[in-house]
């Protein structure tokens, strides 16, 4: 363990390539894995009272009126 | 969940001819130049056949299809394989030169239509939430874009200034 931010970044990045590198089947069966975490969470996701304030951002759909001004 | 069982059926879709030709595009399409991260549905690009004379798109053909096969709908998605599976029309001429320009990708053998890495990065910057900043960032320090490819892409369909904002916040150090 080191509290060298340098070689804490160099060590991501070094994470982030070798898992974009993986085979593509491999990294399905990540996105397997992912997508049943994110369901159990979407599951047990607290409800939000109506009228509570907080940051949020809805989906746009994909079309010309989501380009940026 | 099983994302193999959602391209094999799409692949099975397409051989019954009720759609013709699909990509994959979204957070799962971005996988196979990407790390993997995690998301909640998969989206499939498709072309709609219009009846003549009619403006409105029908998805029915698609639905009654998956539906005698077993799957289930939910919301606006349909359930393949465990994963939400949205089936959309390319609503404008980026995702339609997109899904026109889609690259066949092998998967254990398995052939799927992928939009290449510089459309997708082309609509993330054009759709431009918080999640789609990410993905463009990822695309550039990835470096799986081509630049050539990218800046005509950017050209034809009037991103040159929203790719100059998004270079001066996130990719440069003096904003």
């Amino acid at each position: 363990m080191t509290f060298d931010l340098e070689r804490i970044l160099k060590s991501k990045e070094a994470l982030r390539n070798k898992l974009t590198n993986l085979p593509i089947e491999e990294k399905l069966r990540m996105l397997d894995a992912l997508g049943e975490r994110t369901l159990i969470l979407q599951q047990a996701k607290v409800q939000i009272p109506a009228g509570a304030t907080g940051v949020r951002e809805d989906s746009v759909p994909y079309s010309e009126d989501s380009q940026p001004k | 969940m099983d994302i193999k069982e959602v391209i094999r059926t799409i692949n099975q879709m397409e051989v019954d001819g009720i759609i013709s030709g699909y990509a994959i595009g979204g957070a799962v399409g971005a996988i196979f130049y990407l790390q993997p991260t995690a998301t909640a549905d998969v989206d499939v690009f498709i072309s709609f056949d219009i009846e003549p004379g009619s403006l409105i798109i029908d998805p029915q053909p698609i639905f009654d299809y998956l539906k005698q096969r077993g799957c289930m709908m939910q919301d606006d998605s349909v359930m393949i394989g465990g994963w939400p599976v949205q089936f959309l029309p390319p609503a404008g001429p980026l995702v339609e030169e997109a899904l026109a320009c889609a690259v066949t990708m092998d998967v254990q053998g398995m052939k799927t239509r992928v939009f290449t890495a510089e459309h997708l990065a082309a609509i993330a910057l054009q759709t431009g939430r918080a999640k789609d900043k990410i993905r463009l960032v990822q695309f550039v320090e990835a470096g799986v874009l081509d630049a050539t490819r990218f800046q005509s892409i950017l050209t034809r369909h009037g991103l040159q200034a929203a790719w100059q904002k998004f270079e001066r916040q996130f990719l440069s150090d003096s904003p």
